[in-house]
């Protein structure tokens, strides 16, 4: 495609107007991209909205969308456009595919499907440890990873993913320059070296409120699978759930305590028909398309041989018992707290224990890779 | 000569005011020159009538010079030498009288308490002139060896003295028993909070200024309070250091051996916690000098306020200049904080939930660290205990008393290890003493080694578990810094709030 072309599909996505059918429609009225920028006044077959059409005039003679792609080439941001190589063809699975995408990476082939992890900003830290795990489990299969761009859940997953040196994909609802929350500034660096960071916005949008949303389809169009890890009721996650549901996109959803607002939505997922997700290792087994059946491995045991009859006796109380403070770990290990302190702190470097609040301490589900909290 | 001298305070130190009086014919007045406050104007008043209970009536102009003339003198502790010098003046008292005088008059010609007792034994003895004294200032001035204080109750009682007709008794040199009366609470009191008494104690035996983080409700205030009591007693010249802030500030005196206590609420000024004012006064940090200084809520100290503290943390003392002139106060304290792990207050709650969204704890979480954090070796954390954890603890813990003695104990050990290097515990070490002169072994290396990678270790974090692990050490009687040590220290750096 020529770079005037692709100039002014930037420009026709830019006005937030048309989706990836347009180009089909063009095809069937038989207007060329180049006659619409010729004739602007072309466009009113498309559009009636006198909004967009003066926003479309003032483009075109300001030569925005010139401009637009200079940058794009500048940073070497990509633009994939429905129909023509590169871009995901399982986004036609949604009625709304975007016009184009802007693909800031490395710009890795979804020759895998991929899976989509989706949840809370504020999650719990068991919901943090699950989408940790889970991406870090999928991607080491080589499954790539796709999410958004915030705290909690969407964050933990990137993590996940870029530890045990798979490729993630983080969907903005900002432009994909504006990085969104900008703490996450070096997590969006590493997703740029080993995945991508994707959007539909032009550069430089800001994160509307309503872009979010609008967003999460894309989210799920790229995956095979969409899991709700932990959302409560009134989420973005959950108009992730329901966009899979509706497109037929497997959905599962990861089950939370039903006494605790942070999964009720996720929980709500599965009673509406989200397949469970009760076991890491099990879904990736099913994922890799084994014979397998469910929960056919038991619990990966850690191997306790290195450890010292005291590391031993801790680990084996916060993995049974759950979270304890240093006071009841002393008590029911019969330590001294110095002595608990010093377990506590060689089981954290071997990553089979974490702070879980303060003062509070409990051991992690898996063992590798993980280290601290965050 | 014989001079007669009174003096004004100027930080924690009295400077000598000369006073000479004139007596010259003409009507009755008295006047008072050499820059003086309200307060010493007026005691002509109360200088006439005290004298006036003595039978004494005072005739002709006189004129009474406060030198030096440009040194701004303050206060009423300057009544007693003016009344004396005027009574010498007027020949109710011999010639050669000569001393320093201090105290406040009453119109019955009682001799009122003031502040700076301790000050005016201090300037006494570097003049090598006897010191006069009202009784209310007897005790604080008895704690300064080799001066000859003399305590009166009333003017009438001095007078004879000077006049040679009754002898007051010379003050005897005497420190309070070198014992700590307990403290409230007690740390036997403490249900539970087994691990941060654990931690309290390190603090104590190392003087490592201390951070606690727990939810609201779990007993930080509490624990800070408690910590005085394990500290060691007062030595006699930490004693005397002590005292002399206390008396030149006026505050109550209450002659103790355990470590002073003060509490800071987060509205406090620059000022209140530094030192500063018209008059030069003491901050609470140097109040709070050979003790604790407790900041609650330290995430809601306005940013100014913390910066200060950096100076006097570092150099234990801190120099107040404003346009009056600059005084230099002691403030070698150890510090302890207390905060909430966010803006809510349950973040990592096990019974409630944390309703602070991340950009709140974000932000919150950047107050918490920053210049005053690089100066706290110990961060603990106080977990809110759950009804059934707190039934299943049991009351009965040690007392303040046992766990002192082994601060105590790990305390003589650094004094004797250290001492060559003019440092007295190992939060004071520096970088050079920690590499060369930690006693750190070969294993303890390896161990530190490999889990400084894990747990993102920067330079000062290192140094600051090495010294936090030398008092453990220290605490276990141990040579050698070794592997358990270094791991019981790392747990002591609030991983979970500060290396997000």
């Amino acid at each position: 495609m020529k770079d005037e072309e692709l100039s002014i599909l930037l420009a026709l996505n830019a006005l937030r107007q048309f989706n990836g059918h347009l180009i089909n429609d063009l095809k069937c009225k038989s207007v060329s991209l180049l006659d619409l920028a010729a004739s602007p006044s072309a466009i009113r077959e498309f559009t009636r909205s006198e909004s967009v059409i003066q926003r479309w005039y003032e483009m075109l003679s300001k030569g925005w969308h010139f401009r637009e792609l200079e940058r794009c080439r500048a940073k070497g941001i990509e633009i994939l456009v429905w129909g023509e190589e590169g871009y995901p063809s399982s986004l036609d699975r949604l009625s709304d595919p975007p016009l184009l995408l802007y693909w800031w990476g490395n710009n890795p082939r979804l020759d895998k499907a991929a899976v989509a992890l989706v949840g809370t900003r504020r999650c719990s830290n068991y919901g943090g440890k699950v989408a940790f795990e889970l991406a870090f489990k999928m991607a080491e299969e080589g499954f790539p990873i796709v999410s958004g761009g915030a705290y909690g859940i969407d964050a933990r997953a990137h993590r996940g993913a870029l530890e045990a040196g798979g490729v993630s994909l983080s969907v903005f609802g900002t432009g994909v320059d504006v990085f969104y929350p900008a703490k996450n500034e070096t997590l969006f660096e590493g997703l740029k070296e080993k995945g991508a960071l994707v959007s539909e916005y032009p550069l430089g949008t800001k994160g509307m409120p309503w872009n979010f949303p609008e967003r999460n389809r894309i989210i799920v169009g790229l995956a095979e699978v969409v899991v709700v890890v932990e959302a409560p009721i009134k989420s973005g996650a959950m108009i992730t759930g329901r966009i899979a549901m509706e497109c037929g996109v497997e959905l599962w959803a990861v089950p939370g305590r039903i006494n605790e607002g942070v999964a009720r939505g996720s929980n709500l997922l599965i009673f509406d028909g989200a397949y469970p997700l009760i076991d890491v290792d099990s879904f990736v087994h099913l994922m890799k398309g084994s014979p397998e059946g469910f929960l056919v491995k038991g619990q990966s045991e850690v191997s306790l041989a290195e450890l010292d009859d005291g590391e031993r006796r801790v680990y084996g109380l916060l993995r049974e018992k759950g979270d304890r403070t240093v006071d009841n770990i002393s008590l029911e290990c019969k330590m001294t707290p110095a002595q608990v302190f010093t377990m506590l702190t060689k089981l954290e470097s071997r990553g089979l224990v974490s702070a879980t609040g303060p003062g509070r301490w409990g051991a992690n589900a898996f063992m590798e890779g993980e280290k601290g909290v965050g | 000569m014989n001079r007669i001298y009174g003096l004004t305070l100027r930080g924690i130190d009295a400077l000598p005011v000369e006073v000479e009086v004139c007596v010259t014919g003409g009507l009755f007045s008295i006047s008072i020159v050499g820059l003086a406050d309200t307060a010493v104007k007026e005691a002509r008043e109360r200088v006439r009538i005290a004298l006036g209970t003595l039978g004494i009536k005072l005739k002709g102009h006189i004129a009474v010079n406060l030198a030096p003339a440009d040194l701004p003198k303050e206060g009423a502790l300057l009544d007693l030498p003016m009344a004396v010098g005027i009574a010498r003046e007027a020949g109710f008292i011999p010639k050669d009288v000569s001393g320093i005088f201090m105290g406040e008059l009453a119109l019955d010609g009682r001799l009122r308490k003031v502040k700076g007792g301790v000050p005016a034994a201090f300037l006494s003895r570097e003049m090598g002139l006897p010191l006069f004294i009202p009784r209310g200032n007897a005790q604080e001035a008895s704690m300064v060896q080799g001066v000859e204080v003399y305590s009166c109750s009333n003017i009438a009682e001095l007078f004879s003295h000077l006049r040679g007709e009754s002898r007051l008794k010379k003050l005897d040199f005497s420190l309070p028993e070198a014992k700590v009366v307990e403290v409230e609470p007690d740390f036997a009191d403490i249900k539970g909070h087994v691990a941060a008494k654990r931690g309290m104690e390190i603090a104590a035996a190392g003087h490592h200024n201390l951070a606690l983080i727990g939810a609201p409700g779990s007993g930080k205030t509490m624990l800070a309070k408690a910590l005085r009591g394990i500290l060691p007693p007062l030595s006699d010249e930490e004693l005397i250091e002590v005292m002399r802030i206390r008396s030149a500030r006026g505050a109550s005196i209450e002659v103790e051996r355990a470590r002073p206590f003060r509490p800071v609420h987060h509205t406090a000024s620059v000022v209140a916690l530094c030192g500063g004012g018209s008059d030069l006064r003491p901050g609470e940090i140097s109040l709070a000098h050979r003790g604790v200084l407790f900041l609650d809520e330290i995430t809601e100290f306005r940013r100014d306020v913390l910066e200060a503290l950096r100076q006097p943390l570092e150099d234990g003392c801190i120099t107040v200049s404003r346009a009056a002139g600059s005084v230099v106060y002691p403030a070698s304290v150890l510090l302890v904080t207390a905060s909430n792990p966010c803006p809510c207050g349950y973040l990592g709650d096990s019974a409630r939930n944390c309703t602070c969204s991340p950009g709140d704890i974000e932000r919150y979480s950047r107050k918490l660290s920053g210049p005053i954090l690089d100066r706290i070796d110990l961060r603990l954390q106080i977990p809110r205990l759950t009804p059934d954890e707190l039934l299943e603890l049991d009351g009965t813990g040690e007392s303040s008393f046992e766990i002192r003695q082994r601060v105590i104990k790990a305390r003589e050990l650094q004094i004797e290890r250290w001492s060559s290097f003019g440092v007295k515990c190992n939060a004071e070490l520096s970088e050079n003493m920690i590499k060369k002169h930690l006693g750190l072994s070969k294993n303890g290396r390896a161990f530190l080694k490999s889990l400084g990678a894990a747990f993102k270790l920067t330079g000062r974090g290192f140094s600051r578990v090495l010294k936090v692990a030398r008092t453990i050490a220290d605490l276990a009687g141990d040579k050698t810094v070794d592997e358990p040590h270094l791991a019981e220290a790392l747990a002591y750096r609030g991983g979970f709030f500060f290396e997000r």
